[in-house]
């Protein structure tokens, strides 16, 4: 049975700003299919690999705009076609007393989509991935730090992209296979 | 760095020891007695209880109110110190978080029971009926069915999404030691987290927005609770400021049983590094501020209650305050609004032997608040023959006593399989105070 396809590299530090650097110079180098991985949030990491939460925000606020409508639309439906009232002659639609629903569940939604829009955007929950196979990588859920750059990079070859990141004084470089 | 995360994952990890299994014996009979109290409701009715013509709201809605003042005031507390800046933030808001969801799972016990035919609270949901019947959304019970259900998911999400990554680190550390059971149950939960830069960023973002979206939520929850009492006819209920009376005075509640379970907590769990003393010092400070806020709702209470024109509202209010209600109403002040202010002398907020007392008060002195509106509200009725008093049953004091257990309980499982403060934050904190000190 031949070897697996490699998958990319791995670099393993033991400092936030070395790693921070490494993300830089590897962009600066015009790598572009490339990932960093931190036991905590690294903001400025993430700055120079050009990620961008804002989307979050926008499925957040798209998700609890929806909830809004369709829940003061249900109450209006409800109340004036389905199941109307007299209640002391006032109007079906007495929209104002919509007003406590439609509030909990914009804000249900913007929440639940805030996570289900995280994870989407991650591409979680994905049990198993190549990057688990790297040599030590339990530790970057405890006090490790990693640059992975992926074999599908058109300037990756395996000695060179090794070369590149030896240069950036990592504790160690170990190839990453994708089973 | 890694004897950072050690101590907070071993507490997770390790056997139990005799008094964390005391504990959960005593809570497992606490919550034997919950369900023979809820069974006693469901076989026989809601007559086992004392409410009666003009009681109907007695300790269910008493403890209802306070539970939710209990979580409100948790996740309060968890949302500000996610929303504060990196570096001043700590690693207590994942217990407060766990307390708050606890509290909210107790609460949302007694509305359904409370129903009368609990089995049937699906009628409350909109949803194509063979009866045709549809819930009327003018009214304050679809409101609550609403409001309670929008705050267990929303708390639990809350909880849920700071977790994550600290699910991870459990489950790397479970796979190190070769338990791979373990690992699977964790990594399961941690949804394959592996720490790309890329998705802290985001989940980061999604932490933050949904503890922002807690804050309207909370000022709701319990404005919900007081529209049930202002929408009726009842003179010591039918008031515009309730809501923010019940707002305002739930506060000292949630932060008391949180600052209690802080000091419990890292005197039992050795954590004294992680919720250190800054972290105690400042929830005592915010209790000490809430007892303070309270004190004005009650001084608001009074100016404007005995200024108020009509003669009916005022007679009531002074039945509660002057009359047979004083008891519960000045312990009511006594213990959440004026005991809390020891805490602003420095000396007495750094000692676990005050503050855990002081704490635990503050949620008794809540909780009579809620007897003072709830049960003492109906001291004068409209007619002189309806004016009886009401007497809690054993059923309803196994029932408050049994979700004590098990709010108890489900702390005790949280601080045992899962890490009780935040890890990840608290690396990040100490990575901070480690540059911090090499540039000095």
């Amino acid at each position: 049975m031949s070897h697996p396809p490699p998958f990319g590299l791995m670099a393993e530090f033991d400092e936030a700003e070395t790693m921070t650097a490494a993300v830089r110079t590897a962009r600066a180098a015009g790598w572009t299919r490339l990932e960093a991985y931190s036991p905590y949030p690294v903001p400025e990491a993430a700055e120079a690999l050009g990620v961008s939460a804002a989307p979050v925000g926008y499925i957040a606020m798209a998700a609890a705009a929806a909830g809004a409508a369709i829940s003061a639309g249900a109450a209006w439906y409800v109340s004036v076609h389905l199941y109307p009232v007299n209640v002391g002659g006032r109007p079906p639609n007495a929209w104002p007393v919509f007003l406590p629903t439609t509030y909990l569940v914009a804000i249900l939604w913007a929440c639940a989509a805030a996570l289900i829009g995280m994870l989407a955007l991650n591409g979680l929950p994905r049990l198993h991935h190549p990057a688990f196979f790297a040599r030590g990588f339990h530790r970057a859920s405890e006090d490790r730090f990693f640059l992975f750059l992926s074999a599908e990079d058109p300037l990756y070859d395996e000695d060179g992209a090794a070369h590149f990141l030896r240069g950036l004084a990592p504790l160690r470089v170990s190839e990453v296979r994708s089973e | 760095m890694s004897d950072i995360t050690a101590p907070v994952a071993e507490a997770a990890l390790r056997p139990g020891a005799w008094g964390f299994r005391i504990a959960v014996l005593l809570c497992a009979a606490g919550i034997l007695l919950l369900g023979i109290s809820v069974s006693a409701v469901l076989v026989a009715g809601i007559g086992v209880w004392g409410n009666n013509i003009p009681h109907v709201w007695g300790f269910d809605l008493i403890a209802y109110a306070w539970w939710i003042g209990i979580a409100n005031a948790a996740s309060l507390f968890a949302a500000i110190l996610v929303l504060r800046r990196h570096g001043l933030r700590t690693a207590v808001n994942r217990f407060a978080e766990a307390a708050a969801l606890a509290a909210i799972l107790a609460a949302a016990l007694y509305p359904i029971l409370h129903l009368g035919r609990p089995w049937l609270f699906h009628w409350t949901l909109a949803y194509p009926h063979r009866a045709g019947l549809w819930p009327q959304f003018g009214s304050p019970l679809v409101w609550d069915f609403w409001g309670i259900m929008s705050h267990v998911i929303v708390t639990s999400l809350f909880w849920f999404i700071g977790l994550i990554p600290d699910l991870a680190t459990m489950r790397d550390r479970a796979a190190a030691r070769g338990r791979i059971r373990a690992a699977r149950a964790y990594g399961l939960f941690a949804l394959g987290w592996r720490g790309s830069v890329t998705h802290w960023h985001r989940h980061q973002a999604a932490y933050r927005l949904v503890a922002a979206m807690v804050l309207p939520l909370l000022l709701w929850a319990q404005t919900v609770v007081a529209l049930e009492f202002a929408t009726t006819l009842v003179p010591a209920w039918h008031q515009a400021r309730l809501p923010l009376h019940v707002v305002v005075t739930g506060l000292p509640s949630g932060l008391g049983v949180v600052l209690a379970l802080a000091a419990v907590l890292r005197m039992a769990l050795s954590l004294e590094r992680f919720v250190d003393d800054a972290d105690m010092d400042l929830l005592a400070r915010l209790l000490a501020c809430a007892g303070l806020a309270a004190g004005l709702a009650y001084a608001h209470e009074l100016l404007v209650g005995f200024l108020e024109e009509d003669e009916t509202t005022r007679a009531a209010l002074s039945a509660r305050v002057l009359g047979a209600g004083a008891p519960a109403y000045w312990g009511a002040v006594l213990l959440g609004a004026l005991l809390p202010q020891v805490l602003w002398f420095a000396g007495l907020r750094s000692r676990a032997a005050v503050v855990v007392p002081v704490g635990i008060l503050a949620a008794a002195g809540v909780w009579l608040d809620r007897w003072s509106i709830v049960v003492d509200g109906l001291l004068r009725d409209h007619l002189p023959t309806m004016s009886r008093g009401y007497t809690p049953s054993p059923a309803e004091w196994g029932l408050l006593g049994g979700t004590v257990a098990l709010f108890a309980m489900v702390l005790l499982l949280f601080g045992r399989m899962i890490p009780a403060v935040s890890m990840f934050e608290t690396r990040h904190e100490e990575s901070e105070t480690e540059a911090e000190e090499e540039e000095r």
